[in-house]
């Protein structure tokens, strides 16, 4: 697939987008930008609305560019077909009657972006929605876009402009293989969630949630946990909730509020929850686990194509400087290296369960043949 | 962690998601949705078992035959009986589909591409797959009673009279359901209407209920309500036949109301009450009878029993009618020709009463059809003293043209002969013999007035034939004029033709007063005027009639014995002219009218105008056909 990595603005982005809808084979395009990139401004929203090919994409906090991290500018791909680009609107208030039925009947794949800041319960609604209608029938790959500390912000996209508290999906008719993996093992647990709303956990196993989270970290590692650098020493003890023949589904705690823990994506009442910890060689060989998935998967095995990469970035901080090497653990020869570093990933694996994850590498060998 | 621990989380897991939907659709997708994500699975499905095979009632994905692993899963439970269960296929190299029994409901299948669910975990989901059916059986009974529920609202809510569904706890009723016809009757309230249908539980009797008891138990025990009852409503006030039905209900008594609205069939009781008082004291008898040559009667009035002069009713009982007959054959001709006719008007026959009397009556009925076949409804008046009446008359009647007339005509012919012997120097006498002759001739005028009047009512109280008044006008002023040169009779009415119904009777009346006015007129010159207009008569259009002469008026006697109807010893008239306008115009059903005029007097006639092409008869003796002029 062809791409493009530019830091330009206004008629000069223009100019880079329209050059690369011009190419022969890209028929639509996914956006991923950087926080760096206002996409609030009306240059921005003009320039979407100038495209003459479909355009879905988000904001994440980085952007992974030929396999190297970016911070600043903006990467646009292009998709060998015609995606079908859907906004499903007010994810906070989607229930469990929520329609997922795309336009797009008989599509192979769907890239997935949703406001990471939306009401967890709405965005396990379109989730859990997506995959009864479509279960493995559909290959859903993408992740949570927003900034890391951003909140009531615009984060998504499509050529009608920006959006919030939404999703935006792109099906297309690329053949995809996925890879799921993180690499967190279990230090503690289980644990009940005896309280909790959306992606909140106020108790756990009748006790103050923090101060079990807390006892847990402190009798199992050498770390403290204090709620005023909560994040910076949470990052590195996910919650993990489990799941019979796979890896427990990540939840990442980023914050306290008197004993309530918040997690990206949610977290049920009355499931159990073990608390996760991670070396730097498990989670790099996870994530080379989980490409080496995505590129025998027999969808694409012996074509030409693109890795999509979708990456926690609380895996990249918690890495940090190692995350580098996780990068070129994904690498791989022949297959150029895009993606973004997200607030949570979405992807089934072909085999299995659609499921919104955190502090996982989630990678897709996406074909250039339809 | 163990896989022991692993597995009992994961099954844990699973029970959360069973149950707690509203639908049995709801229920099935939550909980397949939370098998799929714990096993790790990617399709399934829950089907239901029917008469014709096991129908789907959720699936992931949604359209099953998408799938080849849930279709190959489907395929293997079309071919497998229940007792089969847990089941195992594996239709491609490393997919795997295992279908397991929801006892009394289905099955489920689920589907692991790429892996296999272990036989510890297999055999771990049957306690939750029980649940699940339960809670699947569950969902669709309550599906089931749902739909009843709907058709019992649709019910509800179609039935055209005020229903309401209630709740009475700590003796205190109110409505938790109403229809629409009830909420336009009563109202938006939660209040049972009517008086206190709940009563204090201190008088209920019953051990069953002991919060309350219902006013009126037509069925011992149950409580069930029927009774009528007054209730406000929007409208006003109405009158309801209230039934009140329990019904069996866990946290508190419940009823459904119904309130017929009989407000109407209660007026129409209360008119048909009356009505029938207003029959019973009718002095005439009201009776119902089979026909035939005997009948028998069905039904008799107060009335019939003072007229017959019976005890009682009971007289009537057991009795034909035949037998009240004075000649019992006349009951079989009467019979036969109301069958014939269908009604019958003012028959006229005699009765035996049951203390042997015998009485003139007047009998009308019509035969109507019941389902015990024709009977008569009949009114029989009392005519007894009216026909010995017309006795009298007829009898006066002959006295008057035969006796009275036979003997003035010997009188006059004796004065007659009287007179010519008489020498012509005697004065004295013979101003003796002409007034002799004068009052012979007086009496023989009122004679023959007499006979007048009786020929009025032999003519009966109506006629149906058109007058043209101008024309009949016309006619008696020129007879008077030809017959008194010496008199003045004008006609002054309007060129255009005003019709009564009428017929000899008022060129009789007319004549009578024309005659009035000429001869008891002092002037040289007696002048008559005849006017007509159109007036309004107890609200309906007349004709006005007015006779003005110019001559002395009319004694004042003879007007009050006119204008009271009837004469007294000390107030009566000298002759029979008046008496015969006033019976003529009340039998034409007219009335007169008597003013004094400067000079003389103004008699005003009324009678209703109708139309010239009504009912028209060349000559009714008026001697004025209809629009003829003449």
């Amino acid at each position: 697939m062809e791409f493009a990595y530019s830091s330009a603005t206004g008629d000069a982005l223009r100019n880079e987008l329209t050059s690369l809808t011009a190419q022969t084979r890209v028929e639509g395009l996914l956006v991923l930008a950087t926080p760096a990139v206002d996409i609030t401004a009306d240059s921005f929203e003009t320039t979407l609305g100038s495209l003459s090919v479909p355009v879905c994409g988000g904001l994440f906090p980085q952007v992974i560019v030929d396999g190297e991290p970016r911070t600043s500018g903006l990467l646009a791909i292009g998709l060998p077909t015609a995606p079908t680009v859907t906004v499903v609107s007010e994810l906070s208030e989607a229930g469990d009657d929520l329609d997922a039925s795309l336009p797009a009947d008989g599509s192979e794949a769907a890239f997935v972006f949703v406001d990471a800041h939306a009401d967890a319960d709405g965005v396990r609604s379109l989730i859990d929605a997506l995959f009864r209608t479509y279960s493995v029938g559909l290959s859903v790959v993408g992740g949570g876009a927003g900034r890391l500390d951003g909140g009531d912000e615009p984060c998504l996209f499509t050529n009608d402009g920006v959006s919030k508290d939404a999703a935006v999906m792109a099906a297309v008719d690329q053949p995809i293989g996925i890879g799921v993996r993180h690499g967190w093992n279990e230090v503690d647990g289980p644990f009940r969630i005896t309280d909790a709303d959306g992606g909140t956990i106020r108790e756990l196993d009748g006790e103050p949630a923090f101060e079990v989270y807390q006892e847990a970290i402190e009798s199992n590692t050498d770390a403290t946990l204090h709620r005023e650098d909560f994040f910076e020493t949470a990052t590195a003890y996910p919650f993990g909730v489990s799941r019979l023949d796979g890896e427990p589904i990540v939840r990442d705690p980023f914050a306290v509020d008197g004993d309530a823990i918040s997690c990206f994506g949610p977290v049920p009442e009355g499931e159990f929850v073990t608390v996760l910890a991670g070396e730097t060689d498990t989670l790099i060989g996870a994530a080379e686990q989980a490409a080496e998935t995505a590129l025998t998967a027999e969808p694409i095995a012996d074509t030409p194509g693109t890795l999509c990469v979708f990456d926690c970035i609380s895996r990249h901080l918690y890495l940090d400087a190692a995350f580098e090497h996780e990068v070129a653990a994904i690498d791989t020869a022949g297959w150029p290296m895009v993606g973004a570093l997200t607030i949570g990933e979405i992807a089934n694996d072909g085999t299995g369960h659609l499921d919104y994850y955190n502090k996982t590498a989630v990678v897709a060998a996406v074909s250039d043949d339809a | 962690m163990p896989e022991r621990q692993q597995r009992v989380q994961a099954l844990y897991e699973i029970a959360l998601t069973i149950g707690g939907k509203e639908t049995l659709t709801e229920t099935a997708d939550a909980a397949l949705a939370g098998y799929l994500r714990k096993l790790n699975c990617s399709v399934g499905g829950i089907f239901r078992a029917t008469e014709d095979g096991y129908t789907p009632t959720a699936t992931i994905p949604a359209d099953p035959t998408g799938n080849a692993l849930l279709s190959a899963g489907i395929d293997h439970l079309a071919e497998r009986s229940n007792d089969a269960f847990p089941s195992h296929t594996e239709p491609t190299a490393g997919d795997h589909c295992y279908l397991f029994s929801l006892p009394e409901f289905g099955a489920l299948v689920i589907g692991k591409q790429g892996g296999e669910l272990d036989t510890a975990t297999r055999s771990a989901l049957t306690p939750l797959n029980e649940k699940l059916a339960e809670a699947c059986r569950n969902k669709l009974v309550e599906r089931q009673l749902r739909e009843q529920r709907n058709r019992f609202e649709a019910v509800f809510d179609a039935i055209p009279e005020p229903i309401a569904d209630t709740v009475v706890e700590d003796g205190t009723e109110e409505i938790i359901a109403s229809n629409a016809e009830f909420e336009r009757t009563f109202g938006d309230t939660d209040k049972t209407p009517g008086t206190a249908l709940v009563p204090d539980g201190s008088n209920s009797d019953s051990g069953e209920s002991t919060q309350h008891s219902r006013p009126i138990d037509t069925d011992d025990g149950d409580h069930r309500v029927t009774t009528e009852t007054t209730c406000e409503t929007v409208d006003g006030t109405g009158e309801f036949l209230f039934h009140g039905v329990p019904v069996a209900g866990d946290q508190a008594d419940e009823y459904i109301h119904l309130y017929v609205d009989i407000t109407d069939q209660k007026h129409r009781e209360g008119e048909l009450q009356r009505y029938e008082r207003l029959v019973e004291n009718l002095p005439i008898g009201v009776y119902r009878t089979t026909p035939g040559p005997d009948g028998e009667f069905k039904l008799v009035n107060q009335g019939l029993v003072d007229i017959l002069e019976a005890d009682s009713k009971a007289y009537f009982e057991n009795r034909s009618v035949s037998e009240i007959y004075a000649d019992p054959d006349e009951r079989e001709a009467f019979s036969d020709r109301l069958l014939s006719e269908g009604a019958v008007d003012n028959v006229e026959l005699q009765f035996e009463t049951a203390a042997g009397n015998q009485i003139w009556g007047e009998v009308s009925g019509i035969v109507t059809q019941t389902d015990d076949g024709p009977v008569f409804e009949l009114a029989l008046q009392d005519i007894t003293t009216r026909k010995e009446r017309d006795q009298q008359l007829d009898v006066l009647n002959r006295v008057l043209r035969h006796n009275l007339r036979n003997a003035l005509n010997v009188i006059d012919g004796n004065a007659a002969m009287l007179e010519d012997e008489l020498s012509d120097d005697n004065d004295e006498l013979q101003s003796h013999v002409e007034g002799i002759e004068r009052r012979v001739s007086n009496l023989e005028a009122l004679s023959e007035k007499a006979v007048t009047v009786r020929s009025l009512f032999d003519q009966g109280r109506s006629t149906t034939t058109a007058c043209d008044v101008q024309a009949l006008l016309a006619r008696v002023a020129k007879e008077f004029e030809d017959r008194h040169p010496e008199a003045r009779v004008v006609v002054d009415a309007p060129e255009e033709s005003l019709y009564v119904n009428a017929d000899v009777r008022l060129k009789m009346a007319l004549s009578e007063l024309v005659s009035n006015a000429v001869i008891h007129n002092n002037r040289a010159t007696p002048e008559v005027q005849l006017t007509t207009e159109t007036v309004v008569r107890d609200g309906e259009p007349a004709v006005e009639i007015v006779i003005t002469d110019n001559g002395p008026g009319i004694p004042k006697h003879e007007r009050k014995a006119i204008e009271s109807g009837e004469e007294t010893p000390l107030q009566h008239g000298t002759g029979l002219g008046l008496w015969l306008v006033y019976w003529a115009m009340s039998l034409l059903g007219g009335d007169i009218h008597i003013d004094d005029a400067d000079p003389g007097t103004r008699i005003a006639l009324q009678l209703p105008q109708v139309g010239g092409d009504a009912h028209a008869q060349p000559d009714s003796g008026t001697g004025v056909a209809v629009n003829s002029g003449d």
